[in-house]
């Protein structure tokens, strides 16, 4: 009886699991390629992710799921990254979140980032923002997260991400100010 | 210097406290009250209303670049979920 009891539990923790989570893959996902970079780590993390919070599921208070999820995919991730580099202080984990000024150069982490029939001019404007702006950009105009879960994402406050977005934003605008006057009207 | 959102707004702000939420406002990040009293001054307010429709449009040709998502890894996760579920998150890690 009481095995029976549990087994009926636990379906209903998978029903609601599955049935809460699965609309949030295509955001996990796309913000976790933009943490690794890679399709298949990306692929991986998310994975790691759905254990993680399947694990969690029964302690989730019911808020803000996507919150959560992006929480728990941003401490493994940052957890990994220390195991693999133990050297690296906290704020360079932090920093190398989404797309460091080196990844861009090195191994064309932020080319992947965006669309490959990019419009120069935007393009342009975008990979010449620093990282934290070009992060901010990214997780909330790309990636579609509110300020936030790209705070959760940033570990940074929502007030960071809403400046940090202004600013990234105003540095766009600038370069293409010309170029949006005639459309504008 | 931007000045800080001051929230929630009064019933008629002026230029300066419009301009501080414009970007939540554009954002769809204010409630519906606030939402409501931004959007009363664009009706009214030309400059407020020509800084908005720029803001709009930089927003709009960044997020055209959005990169298409493939089906293919989505499909995947969404399967590694009933496996989650079938054996267990211990088998799986």
């Amino acid at each position: 009886m009481t095995a029976s009891v549990e087994v009926v539990a636990d379906d209903r923790t998978d029903a609601r699991f599955r049935e809460q989570v699965l609309p949030e893959l295509p955001v996990l996902y796309r913000v976790a390629r933009r943490l690794t970079g890679a399709n298949a780590d990306a692929e991986d993390l998310v994975q790691d992710t759905l254990v993680k919070a399947y694990r969690a599921f029964d302690r989730f208070d019911g808020r803000y799921l996507r919150a959560w999820l992006l929480t728990i995919m941003r401490n493994h991730h940052r957890n990994q990254l220390r195991k693999r580099r133990p050297d690296l202080l906290e704020d360079e984990v932090a920093q190398r979140l989404p797309g460091r000024d080196q990844d861009a150069r090195v191994d064309g982490v932020d080319e992947r980032a965006f669309r490959d029939d990019f419009d120069p001019l935007v393009r342009s404007a975008l990979v010449s923002l620093s990282s934290k702006h070009r992060a901010v950009i990214a997780l909330v105009d790309l990636d579609g997260l509110t300020y936030r879960e790209a705070a959760e994402v940033l570990a940074v406050p929502v007030g960071t991400v809403m400046s940090r977005l202004h600013r990234a934003r105003g540095k766009v605008r600038a370069q293409l100010e010309g170029h949006l006057v005639e459309d504008v009207n | 210097m931007r000045r800080r959102p001051q929230l929630p707004l009064p019933p008629e702000p002026d230029c300066h406290q419009v301009g501080a939420v414009l970007q939540s406002y554009l954002d769809g990040e204010l409630g519906p009250e606030d939402a409501g009293i931004v959007a009363a001054h664009l009706e009214h307010c030309e400059r407020c209303e020509i800084e908005s429709a720029t803001v709009s449009k930089v927003i709009s040709v960044i997020r055209r670049q959005r990169p298409d998502l493939d089906p293919e890894p989505i499909a995947r996760l969404a399967g590694f979920i009933d496996e989650l579920e079938r054996e267990g998150p211990d088998d799986l890690e």
